[in-house]
């Protein structure tokens, strides 16, 4: 038995089950940190090489990594909290005195995924800002623009019909104003309204409703959507790196055709 | 990785070990609360403790089921007892047969006496004796929590 | 590529920085063809520890915040009492705001859609791609343009009332204006001002717009949607 940790991890390392499971080994030569990419299921959306000016903090202020950390964070601790929320009336608003008071780390779950949240809402409006003022939305970066923006409009629903879910006098009348000015529009805005309630007020079926939208529709389409958003990244060139700003003469070039 | 050959550690190796102990402990704290946050601290369960009422309903050599609290109350010549009714092989409810004196599951025919000692069947032990006892008001309370051995009576 | 080839041909001839390819691209497919000049790192670990020091930056606001601030929870909702005054979430009050001037159709239905649809046009529009500066060419003809506009917007605005949007309208057409003028005996700040295109200053525009909207709505309004003074108690 080897004396040290160090030693006793390298040993495990070497034996076929580890090796087994992790087929590209490890190390720190290139060819072993390509592979730690390419054969990851995961991590091989990313590309294994990217350029350094990407890197630099001043380049994205790293918003769009931030963005995708809250999601996380909001998806782990949404489905701790949702083990003890029954989308019922008026059950719901009793769970979360539950959760605050009785739930061990219910409260810190709660204020967790609650700050999360805003911290999502103003960073996806922080990063399209970001990415806006810094011309990355150019040719052949249209369409992920466009994803962003759909991105954009995802998260201001996930956090709509999050809102909802807590039962209390702020949710309901948040949400009440809400679909009242979805009824504005014209022509469909009753219907639309009426669909989105599954009836015609905030009620229980609102509330269910809300709650399948906010835990399984509106998630799976914001990962889709952030798959295709990261996909399009590396098709078109990998990050914008904004070379060459300017050339000569003082007018803007174009960098990427 | 380099061998090393002095025995000097270096600052990376103890930055690399401070984090590697962090994250450990980091994990391990958040394995405890994990665990203490699964685990419900309150239960919107009935209460195990049931309270079948005052003991001159049940007359002598009778045996009463429960069904809501999942018991049969038993007036022995020797004194009161409780067996639960959930049967010991799968959980199923049984049933009391008076015409045949014996308590029946009907899952898979296991059989027991008033006594709950199996006579037939694939249960594997009898049916558990639970606690009785006497309240301040004179009802009788019988614990579906709280196994007692068997044969023992509370006399009224 | 003057002579106008079907096809682009790049080749890679630094095989430390990038495998050797030869790629035959026809002008309308997705991939990048030139390789963009630069240092190439491995993304493990070199982008991915940067990730994850970013990450753990924000987790540790995000969970300070949460061990010292708890998010509110009022009363069970109670369809029969409506609270006063009744506020959306803060992405929100800057359109709740906005429905104080202008009818629902309007400031919830038409203006909100008018946004995203201009987000999403943004980058088809040449104008946009080009990014030259307002104020390189045509420099006359261009103010006589943006004050007709200007003007217009702003008796838009003062005939619907709109001081909330009237105020940073006329503080960014001033801006504008100042960036405007003759750049030949300026310093770095008003020559680099002179270089930012149109879509800059709409953008600028409606970032200075809606977070004053934004802040109206959380702290400057009280029950009826009544003017209040934050610091003040009511």
């Amino acid at each position: 038995m080897p004396p040290t940790i160090e030693g006793y991890w390298n040993d495990q390392r070497g034996t076929k089950v580890w090796r087994s499971v992790f087929r590209s080994g490890t190390g720190s030569s290139t060819l072993h940190r390509a592979l730690a990419v390419q054969q990851n299921v995961f991590l091989h959306l990313a590309s294994v090489k990217m350029r350094r000016r990407s890197l630099a903090f001043s380049a994205t202020w790293y918003l769009g990594t931030l963005t995708l950390a809250t999601f996380l964070i909001l998806t782990g601790t949404g489905i701790l909290l949702m083990l003890y929320y029954h989308p019922s009336v008026p059950q719901a608003y009793a769970d979360m005195k539950d959760l605050q008071f009785v739930v061990s780390a219910g409260i810190f779950l709660r204020n967790l995924h609650r700050w999360s949240a805003h911290a999502m809402v103003f960073l996806v409006f922080a990063h399209m800002f970001k990415v806006f003022y810094r011309g990355a939305y150019r040719p052949p970066r249209e369409f992920n623009w466009v994803i962003g923006v759909v991105l954009l409009l995802v998260t201001l629903f996930l956090s709509y019909t999050g809102y909802l879910l807590p039962w209390d006098q702020l949710a309901f009348w948040a949400i009440t104003v809400g679909a009242n000015i979805m009824s504005a529009v014209p022509v469909l805005g009753r219907k639309m309204r009426f669909l989105m309630l599954g009836g015609n007020g905030v009620n229980a079926n609102a509330l269910l409703r809300f709650y399948v939208l906010h835990c399984v529709i509106l998630p799976l389409a914001a990962v889709v959507l952030i798959a295709v958003h990261f996909w399009r990244i590396r098709k078109d060139g990998g990050l914008y790196t904004g070379q060459a700003e300017t050339d000569a003469g003082g007018s803007p070039v174009q960098v990427n055709e | 990785m380099e061998p090393k050959d002095t025995g000097e550690v270096t600052r990376r190796d103890t930055l690399i070990k401070i984090g590697l102990g962090s994250v450990a402990v980091a994990g391990c704290g958040a394995a405890a609360f994990g665990y203490q946050f699964l685990s419900p601290n309150v239960l919107y369960e009935p209460s195990p403790i049931a309270n079948v009422g005052k003991p001159d309903r049940f007359p002598l050599d009778s045996v009463t089921p429960d069904l809501v609290a999942g018991i049969y109350v038993i007036h022995a010549p020797e004194g009161f007892y409780a067996l639960t009714a959930t049967c010991t092989h799968l959980g199923c409810l049984t049933a009391w047969k008076p015409d045949l004196g014996i308590i029946a599951c009907p899952c898979h025919g296991s059989k027991f006496n008033r006594h709950g000692v199996k006579i037939d069947g694939p249960a594997p032990k009898p049916l558990a004796w639970l606690k009785v006892w006497v309240s301040d008001d004179g009802d009788l309370l019988v614990d579906r929590s709280s196994i007692v051995p068997a044969e023992q009576f509370v006399r009224v | 590529m003057s002579d106008q080839k079907p096809f682009q041909a790049a080749i890679e001839s630094d095989s430390r920085k990038a495998p050797v390819r030869v790629a035959f691209v026809t002008r309308r497919t997705s991939p990048q063809v030139k390789a963009e000049a630069g240092e190439y790192v491995m993304t493990w670990p070199e982008g991915i520890f940067r990730a994850l020091v970013a990450c753990e930056a924000l987790a540790i606001v995000l969970v300070a915040m949460s061990l010292f601030w708890d998010a509110p929870l009022e009363g069970l909702a109670d369809p029969m009492q409506t609270p006063n005054p009744a506020k959306a979430p803060w992405y929100f009050l800057g359109l709740q705001e906005l429905l104080h001037y202008f009818p629902p159709v309007v400031g919830g239905v038409l203006i909100p859609t008018l946004v995203i649809l201009a987000l999403v046009v943004i980058p088809y529009f040449n104008v946009n791609i080009q990014a030259e500066g307002l104020w390189t060419r045509d420099r006359l003809k261009r103010i006589r343009i943006f004050t007709i506009v200007a003007l217009v917007l702003i008796v838009f605005l003062i005939f619907f009332e709109v001081w909330a949007v009237l105020a940073p309208t006329v503080l960014i057409g001033l801006v504008m204006l100042f960036a405007a003028r003759d750049v030949n005996q300026a310093g770095r700040f008003r020559r680099w001002l002179a270089l930012r295109p149109l879509s800059f200053w709409i953008m600028t525009w409606f970032l200075v717009t809606a977070s004053l909207l934004t802040a109206i709505g959380t702290f400057f309004r009280g029950p009826g949607w009544s003017w209040v003074w934050p610091w003040r108690e009511y």
